[in-house]
């Protein structure tokens, strides 16, 4: 393994992180709430740590990575950014510990959205921007980040961008990988403005405009608010934030596709189609049962109804109501909306759908061969076949997945939490989704889970977020033979 | 720039490669996942998969926006149909082809002509056998390559123990040659490259690689102690298209040639193409037949079966047997860097050729010629200087020119000069320029004109 790369990139990455604080810095100056030190410490410790990393391992590059490098990179990256992110909530003194503040931390980045905070509102202003922004960055992926703004990266980018977005049928816009990364930071930055603008335009202030797109683009669901989204009351608002949720949820090439004029791009696409039908039917079913039942008017239903079904199969997490006082069959519905997410090539988390959708045809393939046992018969996706390899690494990506839930959920009971809270916490980290149900429900927060258990669910969040092969393989003895 | 590549093969890999190492836009189209998946894995360009001539394909590949297209797949067929296919979708996109059938040597300049309007035809053996042709005529020759139309000639050799160049500095070089004039542009040391400077030395073991005018070329190689008789029977293993062709020719040219083929119908095949070669039909790792064909009188052997391990078997065999020259056909690039352990030095491969032809015509300026040196360490480029391009009107020595980069060569009219830091170099002179792999894209912007970045 090429020990250099990796810390030379994780160096980079850290100093990276230490002069984005400069942002938080200037509001806390701006506001003048006494965040400054917190900032300027973090900011010391991440520009020194990350500088004498760097500096100690310079060299040569080598001859390009191999695909065990990159998932290194990738997964070392993230482990060290998400500890220098936490640095800030450490030093200021408003979370309770380091575990806290790395829970705080890892759970933006990976733009889960699960806060320890009981009283956001409290926090420094500076502090509730950095909340937003590490969301913001870890939306679209630090790496590919690094990959758009690091020329260097070019030559090891393939085996960066694959290992932190495992899409299982990848989407490269362009042939060179770092105007690919450019692209899509680039679609992301206009939705950003755009929706930035239209927060603006809805009466919300500059500084909550900006820190609830920054949180909604990435699919990440940090408020400023200890209502959340609730605390508006305001129609517009609901519907601008659930506009770009739906967008922030659709494939990013897609995105890219529509602004060069193909117009008919996410219909004529089979994976946006069946989102948006699904979320079209999911909002409809969830509402007509909360009618009557919950809420007095069909109005009333549909309009918390689709917020809640849209934040969460969106992963994003943000809420207008506490969906635990719904019926059962809402209740489960967002329930395994924590499990499906949104579409590859989004900024949600989740399993995605498309691999829904080969799993199902797959399914109806292995059916179709029972009825025609000489029948020949493909699993294709938008005309194309899948090929076989593609197929199992699907079929293995869900089983995997699933254990790893159900071990999540066995490790926090034993931990000591109900199995309500327990399970459902645990889809929602893995998913990157936020809140859950039980004592983690949206009008709670996660400070009552044990300290253990909290470092439990940092880790699956990570894994959610790394779609779990590039965490995971690092158990596998394999992997640290020579 | 965009450049469409179709067939990921050999050719089409390493064409991709560098290319992406220049940090151009590279799709690679083949209908092969696996071919592709490597593709992917290793390098930074766009793959996607299908059959290479359709148009529905090569669309997907934005051969609209596409500067070249590259057609390589291993079927002359595939690659002319989409040419065809690039002619009707995208008329502006250059096009180059492989095509290896000897049948369609007479039809290059009309294919550029009509229809297809293919800019270059490449056949990597026609190159391939002229490399066999220099390495057979130029003794103790490792690697050549003509320049210049053939008034400059490159030529890798090796430093034997007991030259009389051994420990010569290289400023002292034009005293051991008594006139003849010839600059060294590089040497390779313990698997190294490096452009020497006044105070290195040569040592024996080094492969060094020279310039010369084509009349002084031989006083050159005695002066470095590589004398030898010129070569005259000639052994060739393997009857492929390869070795049709050279034996074709060099049967024109007073060699006596054997060929040593092992499937009996192309024996007959070569029979009746061939008029003064012997063909021979056996194995040519067959020990006893190249003892009855008393390979020990042979002045050099060439293996050229489409098997590199039989190749470089039956060259071993024949250096054992004390043949002075053998001529290994290879296939895999990284097998190269462990030829010269084993004792092989000649090495041909119509792909480096097919390579070399290709990275010719994508080259930006007036770039006439490429040769790679070992594998793709380094280039020796042949380029027009443009009057409007950094490089002219001034001393060599002044020029900002890119480091592991040197002017190897100036030709202007008929006249040759080997260049020293005085030289100036005249608009529209014929330049030849050394540069080690990773200053290849620098030099490049030097011989483009300046204009275009405005």
């Amino acid at each position: 393994m090429n020990w250099r790369i990796i810390g030379q990139v994780v160096g980079i990455l850290m100093v990276a992180t230490g002069l984005s604080m400069l942002f938080p810095l200037a509001w806390s100056h701006w506001y003048e709430d006494g965040g400054e030190k917190a900032f300027l410490l973090s900011m010391a410790f991440c520009c020194l740590g990350g500088g004498v990393l760097y500096g100690m391992l310079r060299g040569p590059m080598g001859e390009g990575l191999s695909q065990k490098d990159g998932m290194s990179i990738v997964a070392a990256g993230w482990v060290a950014v998400s500890f220098c992110g936490s640095l800030p909530f450490f030093f200021s003194g408003f979370v309770p510990g380091f575990t806290d503040a790395f829970f705080e931390s890892v759970s933006g980045f990976t733009t889960t959205g699960a806060s320890i905070l009981e009283d956001i509102e409290a926090l420094p202003q500076g502090l509730l921007f950095w909340r937003s922004q590490i969301q913001w960055i870890g939306g679209m992926g630090i790496i590919l980040f690094s990959i758009a703004i690091l020329p260097f990266l070019g030559v090891g980018g393939m085996q960066l961008y694959k290992a932190e977005v495992p899409s299982p049928v990848p989407d490269k816009l362009k042939p060179r990988i770092q105007e690919t990364a450019r692209i899509l930071w680039k679609v992301y930055l206009l939705f950003s403005l755009m929706m930035f603008v239209l927060l603006l335009c809805g009466g919300m202030d500059v500084f909550d405009s900006l820190c609830h797109t920054f949180t909604t683009m990435p699919t990440g669901g940090f408020s400023t608010k200890n209502l959340s989204i609730a605390h508006y009351e305001s129609l517009y608002i609901e519907s601008v934030i659930m506009f770009f949720m739906v967008l922030a949820g659709i494939n990013f090439a897609l995105h890219f596709r529509l602004l060069r004029g193909d117009g008919l791009c996410f219909w004529r696409d089979g994976e946006c189609r069946f989102f948006l039908l699904a979320l079209g039917g999911l909002v409809l079913f969830v509402s007509l049962g909360l009618w009557g039942r919950v809420y007095e008017t069909l109005g009333e239903s549909l309009r918390y109804g689709s917020f809640q079904v849209i934040s969460i199969v969106t992963t994003t997490g943000f809420a207008t109501a506490d969906y635990t006082f719904w019926t059962p069959a809402a209740q489960l519905v967002i329930f395994f909306g924590m499990f499906t997410g949104a579409c590859a090539g989004s900024t949600s988390g989740g399993i995605k759908l498309i691999r829904f959708m080969v799993c199902a045809r797959y399914c109806h393939k292995e059916l179709f061969s029972l009825v025609h046992p000489r029948g020949v018969r493909e699993v294709k996706l938008g005309g194309r076949v899948v090929p076989e390899g593609v197929i199992h690494g699907i079929l293995g990506f869900m089983a995997l997945y699933l254990g790893i839930f159900a071990l999540g959920a066995l490790v926090l009971t034993t931990l000591g939490s109900d199995v309500v809270t327990a399970v459902t916490a645990t889809a929602s980290a893995l998913g990157n989704v936020g809140p859950g149900f039980g004592a983690v429900g949206p009008a709670e927060n996660y400070a009552g889970i044990s300290v253990s258990g909290k470092w439990v669910l940092a880790w699956l969040m990570l894994l959610g977020r790394l779609e779990i092969y590039t965490l995971i393989i690092f158990l596998l003895p394999e992997f640290w033979r020579q | 720039m965009k450049i469409v590549i179709v067939g990921a093969g050999e050719v089409g890999y390493h064409v991709a490669r560098r290319l992406a190492m220049e940090n151009k836009d590279v799709v690679v189209v083949d209908k092969d996942p696996a071919a592709l998946r490597r593709v992917s894995d290793t390098l930074d360009v766009q793959v996607v998969q299908g059959q290479g001539g359709s148009p529905v394909v090569l669309e997907e590949a934005g051969i609209r926006e596409a500067e070249i297209l590259l057609a390589v797949t291993d079927s002359d067929e595939v690659n002319l149909v989409a040419c065809l296919v690039t002619d009707m979708l995208a008329p502006n996109t250059r096009k180059l082809v492989r095509i290896r059938n000897g049948d369609f040597d007479a039809c290059h300049p009309l294919l550029r002509e009509n229809a297809p309007h293919i800019e270059s035809v490449i056949n990597p053996e026609i190159e391939a056998a002229r490399t066999i042709e220099r390495l057979i005529r130029v003794p103790g020759a490792v690697e050549t390559g003509e320049l210049v139309g053939g008034l400059v000639q490159f030529v890798g050799l090796r430093l034997d123990a007991g030259s009389p160049m051994d420990g010569v500095m290289l400023p002292d070089l034009p005293r051991h040659l008594g006139g003849a004039r010839t600059l060294v542009a590089a040497v390779l040391r313990d698997e190294k490259l490096i452009i020497p400077t006044g105070a290195d030395c040569l040592q024996s073991g080094d492969l060094i690689y020279l310039v010369s005018e084509k009349n002084r070329l031989l006083d050159v190689l005695s002066a470095f102690g590589k004398i030898r008789k010129p070569a005259r029977r000639i052994l060739i293993v393997g009857g492929g298209r390869l070795g049709l062709r050279l034996a074709a020719s060099l049967e024109k040219q007073q060699y006596q040639v054997k060929i040593v083929e092992r499937r009996a119908q192309r024996c007959r095949e070569l029979a009746g193409l061939l008029d003064k070669t012997v063909i021979l039909h056996g194995d040519g790792s067959d020990q006893s037949l190249l003892i009855e064909e008393n390979i020990r009188g042979m002045d050099g052997v060439v293996t050229l079966t489409g098997d590199e391990q039989t190749n470089i078997l039956v060259s071993l065999l024949a250096r054992k047997m004390g043949v002075d020259m053998a001529i290994t056909r290879l296939t895999r690039f990284s097998y190269f860097p462990l030829m010269p352990t084993i004792g092989i030095h000649q090495i041909v491969s119509p792909r480096l050729s097919a390579i070399d032809s290709i990275l010719q015509h994508i080259r930006r300026g007036k770039v006439l010629a490429t040769l790679s040196i070992q594998g793709d360490q380094a280039e020796v480029l042949e380029a027009v200087a443009l009057p409007t391009s950094d490089i002219v009107g001034k001393p060599l020595r002044n020029l900002a020119f890119p480091k592991g980069a040197l002017v190897i060569s100036i030709i202007r009219g008929s006249e040759i000069i080997i260049p020293s830091g005085d030289s100036v170099i005249a608009p529209d002179d014929r330049v030849v320029i050394f540069a080690k792999r990773k200053t290849v894209p620098k030099v490049e912007k030097a011989l483009t004109v300046k204009l275009e970045y405005f």
